[in-house]
Formats: structure tokens, sequence, C-alpha cells
């Protein structure tokens, strides 16, 4: 029995690393000096790296862990690999962010705390039991609800950080009832029993549904789909922005990883004969997808239709990440490895693109302390460089050619058609026309209109551009040179003990 | 009556269903029609342990294996945890707001 | 014929009927005649001071939370201690390791100084400036310009 945990504390040494980290880094914040706390910052980016490294070295394996409470497995390395990413690039932002440098006495908690945050993730991405994907889960939210209201001292901040908790707190209970139920119809904690036990004969088809739908109030709140998002304006606009890029990118990541996982090992029947390679069938006839179809829609078009008439630019991209969850649950909805490979490439492509939107936001804030959409006039002529980028993401973001959001959308929609669900890709396109307009909008102030009081030029750090550079490339480089990154996703939709 | 009465004597399953059931109902009502901070989390304290009553009866009754009472613990752990965290961030709301009325918080809205 | 949950149910029933029939009855024989001094709340016999709906200090609150914490945390010894003997060594490790990392969490509260108590200052009455017993006849004040 030791032997065997040893032998399991191999395949965690990721978390194992992260968790080290974090204690490391909450020390240090107590003993360094006020004027060397970038020291800490360092520590942080230096543990995070290291777990990265070791998710590599370990990307081969797939293997349950500590008796069925986690799997290491391609799937959840995938997810791992874009959050490892995504925490990297919030902590090098988190050097240049005004608003935490401010607060320099508690360094050590913010990175702590963001380290703690990337580790729920990590968990929640490898987790197969209930017990622990309730745990990962609320490991990641406490830590974001500290983290939103890191600034305490800004109202906005304060009033960011209870909305966030009074509806985490709401949804957490929500989906524990739902376990509750789904415990009592299987009598299992595990996600393979739940699925055995669905397999072995039929259950009370109401109470099913019931927990289901407590369930996904859990996960919808996690990736802010409607109509569980109503935190996500006002925790947006009111967190650091280093912390809502985190939270828009990265935590939204592990929500889809935890979701996707859940309703494959859960719902799956392994036993169905004569459908294409790639296809699923759920057990019992009970049709989740078309549930999450229905989220789908709603989450895209509200947030879309809603972004058009957004003034702050943290809150404009709020609403179009919910719109991002909209288009990502419809891979969700199609029952197929292509599904899932689809919301893969999407989460990569992403990653860069909108953790890019946030940090142009980020740098305009430093220099012209607003977010208004006004003050953004005539910045393309004051900050070419800065602007530039900026149009790059949007274009992304809409989904044009070539960034590399359009080689996301084509592979979602592809995916969609590929399953017969035209309506569902008539809708997703006719809402990335709308999502043209938002984005437009702010380009037309950038490069079409004159600048409101000072026109003097806005200069950039070099350290600041090369980050913006590391960000704008891959973004475009994504969209002409795509055959990796899909074939890295192909070969991860593979979770373990599943066919 | 006599029947109802019997039922009432022989507590099984459904009786802890149907106490869970109200706690959880009470405390989405709370959650829904209070307006003060503590309040609502009081009411979410609520839905966690009716999730707990019904992980304890499922296991007790149902399934016969320990999981149940484990995940018990685990959610008052949990709860204990996120109430910590909720009550240090309302007490930083009085701070800057100076009351715990949740319709007073209204500066980031559309 | 009754099940323990039925006489839980009588006990219950018997305990309510027994603390209300008491304040009933002694309401109806007791004498009511009123004063101030009977009306206020009895605190050992001294006179009270003050209302006891005061505001307590914020530390309390603190140290509830820190305590809370702590507190709920000693739930998972309980079951790793009916294991223990089983376990042997390594359930020993995986506490230590467990405890080790709450104690870093001890660790922090108290280098922030969450734990201490200052006590508000005593009020030493002193004179704030040296003693001129000579006032000056009259301060010239500076004319605005």
């Amino acid at each position: 029995m030791v032997e065997q945990l040893i032998a399991n504390l191999r395949g965690f040494i990721p978390e194992v690393s992260l968790a080290v980290t974090f204690c490391v880094a909450l020390v240090a914040g107590l003993i360094v000096k006020k004027h060397q706390q970038e020291f800490i910052s360092v520590l942080a980016l230096v543990g995070t790296l290291i777990a990265g490294v070791f998710v590599l070295i370990y990307a081969d394996q797939s293997q349950t862990l500590f008796s069925g409470m986690i799997v290491a497995d391609p799937f959840a390395t995938y997810f791992k690999v874009v959050i490892t990413l995504c925490s990297i690039i919030i902590i090098l932002f988190s050097q240049y962010s005004s608003e935490v440098q401010q607060t320099v006495k508690r360094m050590g908690e913010y990175y702590a705390l963001l380290v703690a945050m990337t580790l729920g993730m990590f968990l929640m991405v490898g987790a197969t039991n209930l017990l622990m994907m309730v745990l990962a889960i609320e490991l990641t939210s406490l830590t974001s609800y500290i983290l939103s209201g890191y600034t305490k001292e800004a109202t906005d901040s304060s009033e960011a950080s209870l909305k966030y908790i009074i509806y985490g707190a709401l949804s957490t209970g929500l989906m524990l009832y739902g376990i509750s139920i789904l415990f009592g119809l299987t009598g299992a904690t595990d996600m393979f029993g739940v699925n055995q036990a669905l397999a072995a004969g039929p259950v009370n088809a109401i109470a099913l549904l019931i927990a289901s739908i407590l369930i996904i109030a859990g996960f919808g709140y996690k990736i802010s789909a409607v109509p569980f998002h109503f935190w996500t304006p006002d925790v947006y606009e009111g967190a650091p922005v280093t912390i809502t890029a985190f939270l828009s990118v990265a935590s939204k990541a592990a929500g889809f990883a935890v979701m996707i996982r859940f309703f494959k090992v859960c719902f799956i029947d392994s036993n169905v004969v004569g459908l294409p390679a790639g296809m699923w069938a759920s057990l019992q006839g009970f049709e989740w997808n078309n549930l999450v179809a229905i989220l789908a829609v709603l989450t895209m078009t509200l947030g879309n239709l809603v972004a058009v008439w957004q003034d702050n630019m943290k809150r404009l991209l709020a609403y179009s990440s919910i719109a991002h969850a909209g288009y990502m649950l419809m891979g969700v909805v199609v029952l197929s490895d292509k599904g899932v490979a689809a919301v893969l490439i999407y989460f990569a492509v992403y990653l860069f693109m909108n953790l890019g939107a946030f940090y142009c936001v980020m740098l305009v804030a430093n220099k012209l302390g607003s977010e208004h959409i006004d003050s953004y006039k005539g910045l393309g002529h004051r900050a070419p460089l800065l602007s530039t980028a900026m149009v790059v993401f949007f274009i992304s973001l809409a989904g044009l050619p070539p960034t590399a959001g359009f080689i996301g959308k084509l592979y979602l929609f592809a995916a969609l058609l590929d399953a017969q669900w035209v309506w569902l890709a008539v809708i997703g396109a006719l809402n990335s026309v709308v999502s043209l307009y938002y984005y437009v909008r702010v380009v037309r102030n950038m490069f079409l209109r004159d600048p409101e009081g000072s026109a003097e030029p806005v200069a950039l750090p070099v350290a600041q551009v090369v980050i913006l550079l590391a960000l704008v490339i891959p973004t475009l480089v994504l969209g002409l040179y795509f055959g990796p990154l899909v074939d890295f996703a192909n070969a991860s939709v593979v979770m373990f003990g599943l066919p | 009556m006599q029947e109802f009465l019997n039922w009432l004597k022989t507590p099984g399953l459904t009786h802890f269903l149907i106490v869970s059931g109200i706690l959880f109902s009470l405390g989405v009502f709370a959650v829904l029609t209070r307006r003060n901070a503590i309040m609502v989390l009081m009411g979410i304290e609520l839905i966690l342990n009716a999730a707990n009553i019904n992980f304890i009866a499922f296991s007790r009754y149902s399934t016969g294996t320990l999981d149940g009472q484990v995940i018990a613990i685990f959610v008052i752990i949990l709860a204990a945890a996120e109430a910590a965290i909720a009550l240090a961030i309302v007490l930083n709301i009085y701070q800057n707001f100076n009351t715990v009325n949740v319709d007073e918080f209204n500066r980031l809205r559309d | 014929m009754l099940t323990e949950f039925g006489k839980i149910l009588i006990f219950l029933i018997l305990g309510a009927v027994f603390v209300a029939g008491g304040l009933v009855t002694s309401w109806i024989l007791r004498p009511k005649r009123p004063y101030p001094e009977k009306l206020s709340s009895y605190e050992c016999g001294e006179e009270p001071v003050g209302n006891a709906w005061v505001r307590f200090n914020v530390r309390f609150y603190v140290i509830a939370l820190v305590f809370l914490i702590f507190d709920v945390e000693v739930v998972f010894l309980f079951p790793w201690a009916l294991v223990y003997r089983e376990l042997g060594l390594f359930a020993f490790l995986e506490m230590a390791v467990f405890l080790i990392i709450l104690l870093v969490g001890l660790a922090y509260v108290w280098v922030k100084g969450d734990l201490d108590w200052d006590k508000p200052k005593p009020e030493i009455p002193m004179l704030k400036r040296s003693v001129n017993l000579v006032q000056p006849k009259e301060v010239q004040e500076p004319t605005p310009v």
C-alpha cells in the first residue's frame, strides 16, 4: 500500500511542486523586506515553471492516482499546459500592473494565492471522484474570491469580491446537493462507478435530470454560462485586471475540463456498437447534450448582445468572454471526439488572444488611468504598436482570418456540421457577426477618432513590448501554421479508463 | 391518520430526504429573499447542510458504504473555510460601504 | 408500540409542556408589582453599566475566524486516529505534512500580528509642552496679505 502511494506521488509531482511553491511564497512574503518584493514573483514564476516542466516530462502517462481520486492522462495534461502557460503570463503581467504593485505590503499573499489557484485548477482537470471534483473547484474558487478583492481599499474591488462569493457559494451548494442526489441514485462517488451503476439498470429519470441540472449550475457558474453568469461582468470590472484575465482564461479552461470529463465519464455508454469512429452515445437515453445546447445558445446570444452596449472595456471583454464560453459549449454539445478536440484547440487560441486583449487594456489603464471606451479615442496615433496589437487580438476574438481565432472557430463549426447540428452552427455564425460590431467599435475609436484631451504619444518600456509581442506572434502564427496544435489536441482527447 | 402516524414512527430514507428537501428549500428561499449579506450566507450554509443530510442518509440506508459520511466531513470543512472567507469579505465591505445590505452594492452595474 | 424515535418525540413534547407549564403557572400565581430596579437585568448584584447590546472589538472577530479554521481542521484528526494503528508510519508522515501546512498558516497569522491583543495605551496625563508660566502678553497674528 505504501509503495503504491509512493508510486502515485510520481504522477503527482506537478501538484506537489505547486503546493511547495505556495508555502514557500507565503513564508517568503513574511521574511523578505519591502523593497525586495520582486523576489517573490521570481519564486512563484520558478515554481510554476518547474510544475510545467514536470507536466511535460510525465506527459505520456495515463494512470489513476490515490485510489481513483484523480487521474493523470493526456486530456488533463493538455489543460495543465494551457493553465501553466496562463499563470506564467499572469505572473509576468503582475509585474507591470500598477494596481497590484501599489499593495506592496501583501505581495507574498498575492503570488501565493495565484499559485494556490493554479494548484486548484490542476486538481480540477484531473478529478475523477465527485468529492475531489468539488474540493478542487472550491480551492480554485476560494482563492479567486480573495484575489478579486485583493485591492481591498478600492470599493469596486471589495464589491466584486462579495458578489463573487455569494454567487459562487450558492452554486457550490446547489452542485453539492445535486451530487448528493446522484450519489443516492447510483451509490458511487467515483465517476466510473456512476457510469457502471447507470449502465447496469434504469434509475429514476426525473431525479437524474434534477441532479444533472443542479450539477450543471456548478459548472455553469465556473465557466460563466447564462443563466449562471450574473457575477461575471461585475467581478471582471471590479477585480484587478491581472486577476480578471486569469479568471477569464484559466478558470474557464479548468471549468470546461471538469465539465467535459464529468459528462463523458458519467453519462457515456461505452457498449454501443455501430457508431462512427469518435462518436459517443449517451446512457439510458438521457439527452444531457440538449440541455447544454440550450445553455450554449443562451450564453453566446446574451453575451454578444449585451456586449454591444458596454462602455467599460473590462465589462465589454467580460461579456465577450461569456460569448466565447457559449461558442465552446457548442463543442461540448457534439457527442464526439472531434467536438472535444475543437474545444481544446479553441482554448489554446483563446489563451493568447484573450490574455492579449486584457494586457492591452491593462497597459492603457496604467498610462491613462481609465478603462472607458472614450479614452481610447485617437490611441492609434498616440501608441501605434499597442493599438495595432489590440486590433490583432480583436480580429482574432471576432474569428476572422488570418488569425488564430479563425482556426478555433473553424474546427468548432466543422465538428458541429459533422454531427448534423446545423441550426446550432447557424446561430453560432450569426453571433460571430454580432460580435464583430462591438470589436470594430473599439477599433474605430482608436483609429478614426481624434483624441480627447492630450495627444502626446504613449511610450512603452521594452519589457512590456516584449510581452506584447510574445502574445501577438502566437495569435498570428497559429492562424497560419496550426498543424502541430491540431495534432496535439487530437492526441489529447484520450481520457483514462475510456475507450 | 393511523397510517401516517405509523409512517412517522418508522423513520427511513424518505424521512431524511424530506428533512433535507425542506432545509434546501429554506436555504434557497433565504438566499433569494434576504437582503442582508450575512443572512444570504446563512442560507447557503443551510443548502450545504441539506446536502450533508442527503449524503449521510444515503450512506446509511442505501449504499452501505462509508463514502457518504466521509464526504460529509469534507463538506463541513469546506463550509467552514467558505464561511471564514465570506465573513472576512463582508467585514471588508462593511468598512468600505458602512452597510451589509446587498441591494446597496451597485457601483458595478450595466 | 413505540419505536426509539417515538420515545424521543414524547420526550420532546413533555419537555416543551414542562417549560411552558412552569412559565404559565408562575405568571398566573405571582404578584405583579414592577418597578425599574426590578426590571433591570441582573448582573451579579452590581448595578448594570450601559446597554448589553454594545459593539464588540473587531479583534474578537479576527480571532474567531482563525479559531474557526483551526478548530474545524481537527475533524480530520479523528478518523485518522481511528485507523492509525493499522496504517502506521505512513499515516504519521501524511498527517505530519498536513499539520505542517497548517502550521505555516498559523505562523503567517502570528507574524502578521493578528494574534496580538494590543491593549489601548493608557493615557497618562502629561504636559505637552515645556512649562512656561509666564504667558506672552499677545501673540502677533500674521496679517493676511
